[in-house]
C-alpha cells in the first residue's frame, strides 16, 4: 500500500465564527496516497471548494490540520506557505487564470523560473509538457489566441510544469464544452498514469466524477461518502 | 529579476491607451518643467553675470565703516599696498579703484538722489563691461572738464541730453557740502532702471579732488580669473589686510546671494510640484491596473509567486511607466533648451516690468547636467512613491482572489 501524500484531521472551516458562523467543513478526515485521480463532488456550498483551499494551503482552517508529505501545513506562516505551494502543490483553476501578456511557452516556464530551475532543463520540460498537451505547435500564441480547451491544458501543463507533489484542480472541466472536456480528462489521466501525479479535483461534471477511480461527496460541510471505484468502497 | 522586469513592461502596455495617456501626460509634465526651470536659471544666472560685469565685480575692498556709514571721508589708506598684492596674485584677472559718494543730481528741471561712482578711465574697463553700455555720446572723455555719464531713465526724468550741464551736490571728507558743475559726456542703459535712475559716472579723479584736494579710493573692485577663486583671496586679503573689509560678491548683494541660493532649488521646487501632481496620476492608473487584475494576482500568489516579487513587480511597472515618459520628456526637453539656449526667449512685450527688476528681455535657458540628473531622481522618486501604496494593496490580497468571478 502506498504512503499517503495528504492527511487532514478532523478539518474544519467556520466562516464568520463571531456573528453569523457558516460551517464549511466539520470534522473532514481524509487520506490521498500518491497516484490518485479523485473526484470531491457535493453541491454548491457543500465545502468541496474549502476542502481544496485548505489542502492547497490558500486558506487557513478553524482547527484540524493537514500533512503533506509528513509536514503539516496548518501552522505554516504566510512566507512559508508560499514557498511551499510553489515547491509541492500545482494548482488548475476553473478560469484557466494563465498570465495573458506571456505565450503559452511562458506560462508553463514561468513557474519554473520561480523555482530556479537550470534554463536547459527549463525549456526542455516546457517543449515535452507543451508536446504532451497537444500545443507543442501554439507555443508562441498567447492566452487570448487559444481556445478555452486549449488555455485550460496550458493551466494543465503549468500545473505539472514544478514537478508538484499532487495537483488540484477546481471544476477545471466547467467552463469547457464536451469535446474540450473530454480531451482535457484524457490528458490529465494519461499524466496520472504515465508520471503517477496526484490529481485531486473538485468538480460538478459528470464526465469527470466519471473517469476519477475516487470519489468523495461533500454535504453540508462534511464528508458523505468516500468511495475507491476501481476497487473498495467505503462509507465515512 | 528578469522574469518580473519582462512581466511588468509587458503589463505596462496591456492596455496601451491608457499607459500612453499617463506616459504623455508625463512627457508634458516632465518637459514643461524642465524648460521652466532652464528659463529661471537663465533667469538668474543672466542676472548674475549683469550685476558682476556691470557693477559688483567678484570681490570689493572697503575702509571697514565705509559699508555702513558712506562717509566721504572713510577712504581707503594706501591703496597702493593692495593694488601691489593684487598685481601679483595670479588668482586676480583685473581690479580697479573707485571713489564713491551719494549726493543730488541737479538739472533745471528737477533734482533727484544718486550714487556717484568715480571711476578711474582706464582701469574701470577692465573690470566691468560698463563701457559697452553707453548709447549715446562718449565715455568719460579725458578732455573735458568734468564729464558725467547718466542712466538714461534719469535723462529722460529730467529732460537732458549728451551736452547738457547738471550740478553734482555731495559731502567732502570735512562733511562740507560741495557742489560742482557738470557736463553730460554721454547715456547709458543697464539691464535695470532702477540702477540707470540712481546711479551717475564721473572720473575719479574730478570726484576725489572735490572731495579730499587728492585721490581718495573708497572702494577696490576685483575681477578674478574664475569665480570659484573667491573664498580663498578673501581670506588671503582679510589675513594680508586686517585694517581694511575684504568682501566677496556673495557678501556684498546679499539679495543677489539668496536670488542665487533659491535659484540652485527652482529645478527641484518646479519638478517636485509637477510631479507631486503627476504622482496622482500614476497612482490612479496604477490602482486600476491592480483593481482589474485582482484574479490574476491572487493566481500569482497561489502558484508560488512571493509577495516580494509582487510588490517588485507593482514598482517595476510603475518606475517603467513613468520613466518611459520621464526619459522622453527629459529628451524633449533638452533638445527645446538646447534650441532656446541659442535663440533665447524674447520677452520684450514684459520688457519695462523684467528692466525695473534688473531682468534683460530675452533669457537664454540654462540647465546644467546636475540640474538634469536632479529632475531625473525626482522622477524616480515620484514614481516609486506613487506605486508604493498600489504595491501594498497588492501584497495585501489574499490568494483567494483567484476564485472570484
Amino acid at each position: 500500500m502506498n504512503q499517503a501524500i495528504i492527511q487532514t484531521d478532523r478539518l474544519t472551516k467556520i466562516y464568520n465564527p463571531d456573528t453569523v458562523p457558516v460551517h464549511a467543513l466539520r470534522d473532514v478526515s481524509l487520506s490521498f496516497e500518491q497516484g490518485e485521480f479523485t473526484s470531491v463532488v457535493g453541491p454548491s456550498g457543500s465545502g468541496k471548494t474549502t476542502l481544496l483551499n485548505m489542502i492547497g494551503g490558500l486558506d487557513k482552517p478553524t482547527s484540524g490540520s493537514v500533512m503533506i508529505d509528513g509536514v503539516s501545513i496548518t501552522g505554516m506562516k504566510d512566507r512559508e506557505l508560499i514557498d511551499f505551494r510553489l515547491k509541492n502543490i500545482g494548482f488548475v483553476f476553473q478560469h484557466y487564470n494563465l498570465i495573458p501578456v506571456f505565450t503559452a511557452r511562458e506560462n508553463v516556464s514561468f513557474i519554473m523560473l520561480l523555482q530556479k530551475r537550470d534554463k536547459a532543463e527549463m525549456m526542455e520540460r516546457t517543449e515535452k509538457l507543451l508536446q504532451q498537451v497537444g500545443l507543442r505547435e501554439r507555443m508562441d500564441a498567447r492566452p487570448k489566441q487559444l481556445s478555452g480547451g486549449q488555455q485550460q491544458r496550458v493551466a494543465v501543463a503549468r500545473a505539472l510544469a514544478s514537478r508538484p507533489k499532487f495537483i488540484l484542480a477546481d471544476e477545471p472541466t466547467a467552463n469547457l464544452d464536451s469535446a474540450s472536456a473530454m480531451n482535457l480528462l484524457d490528458i490529465m489521466e494519461k499524466m496520472n498514469r504515465e508520471e503517477n501525479v496526484t490529481f485531486i479535483f473538485s468538480t460538478h461534471d459528470q464526465r469527470v466524477i466519471d473517469r476519477a477511480r475516487r470519489v468523495i461527496t461533500m454535504v453540508d460541510g462534511a464528508v458523505e461518502s468516500d468511495i475507491a471505484t476501481d476497487q473498495k468502497s467505503q462509507t465515512a | 529579476m528578469k522574469l518580473i522586469l519582462t512581466l511588468a513592461w509587458r503589463n505596462i502596455w496591456r492596455q496601451p491607451g491608457r499607459s500612453l495617456v499617463l506616459i504623455g501626460a508625463i512627457v508634458s509634465g516632465v518637459w514643461a518643467g524642465v524648460v521652466v526651470s532652464g528659463w529661471a536659471n537663465g533667469l538668474i544666472e543672466q542676472r548674475l553675470v549683469n550685476l558682476i560685469q556691470t557693477e559688483i565685480t567678484h570681490a570689493q575692498i572697503h575702509h571697514p565703516q565705509f559699508r555702513q556709514e558712506r562717509e566721504s571721508s572713510m577712504y581707503i589708506s594706501a591703496p597702493e599696498r593692495i593694488y601691489q598684492m593684487l598685481d601679483s596674485d595670479p588668482r586676480v584677472k583685473s581690479w580697479a579703484p573707485r571713489t564713491l559718494s551719494d549726493g543730488m543730481f541737479q538739472s533745471p528741471v528737477a533734482a533727484s538722489g544718486v550714487r556717484i561712482r568715480g571711476v578711474d578711465v582706464e582701469l574701470e574697463p577692465k573690470v566691468t563691461i560698463f563701457h559697452e553700455m553707453i548709447t549715446q555720446g562718449a565715455y568719460l572723455d579725458e578732455t573735458m572738464r568734468n564729464p558725467v555719464l547718466v542712466g538714461e531713465a534719469l535723462a529722460e526724468k529730467h529732460n537732458l541730453e549728451p551736452g547738457y550741464r547738471v550740478v553734482l551736490s555731495f559731502q567732502d571728507v570735512n562733511n562740507e557740502l560741495v557742489s560742482a558743475s557738470f557736463t553730460i559726456a554721454g547715456l547709458y542703459k543697464t539691464h535695470s532702471t532702477v540702477y540707470d535712475e540712481r546711479t551717475v559716472y564721473v572720473r575719479m579723479q574730478d570726484l576725489s579732488e572735490l572731495i579730499n584736494g587728492s585721490l581718495a579710493v573708497h572702494e577696490i573692485a576685483i575681477l578674478l580669473e574664475e569665480e570659484s577663486y573667491s573664498g580663498n583671496l578673501i581670506a588671503d586679503l582679510r589675513e594680508q589686510f586686517p585694517d581694511v573689509h575684504s568682501e566677496s560678491w556673495y557678501e556684498l548683494s546679499p539679495e543677489l546671494r539668496y536670488l542665487v541660493d533659491f535659484g540652485g532649488m527652482m529645478t527641484g521646487m518646479i519638478m517636485l510640484i509637477i510631479m507631486f501632481a503627476l504622482a496622482f496620476g500614476i497612482l490612479n492608473t496604477m490602482l486600476m491596473a491592480l483593481f482589474e487584475r485582482m484574479r490574476e494576482l491572487g493566481m500569482l500568489m497561489a502558484i508560488g509567486m512571493n509577495r516580494q516579487r509582487v510588490f517588485a513587480m507593482i514598482l517595476l511597472e510603475s518606475v517603467l511607466l513613468t520613466l518611459s515618459g520621464g526619459l522622453a520628456g527629459l529628451l524633449a526637453a533638452a533638445g527645446t533648451i538646447r534650441i532656446l539656449m541659442n535663440r533665447g526667449i524674447d520677452l520684450s512685450v514684459f520688457g519695462d516690468g523684467l528692466a525695473e527688476w534688473g531682468f534683460e528681455s530675452v533669457i537664454y535657458p540654462v540647465m546644467t547636467g546636475a540640474d538634469y540628473g536632479e529632475v531625473f531622481v525626482i522622477v524616480i522618486l515620484a514614481a516609486i512613491l506613487a506605486s508604493i501604496y498600489p504595491a501594498l494593496k497588492a501584497v495585501r490580497m489574499n490568494p483567494l482572489e483567484v476564485e472570484k468571478e
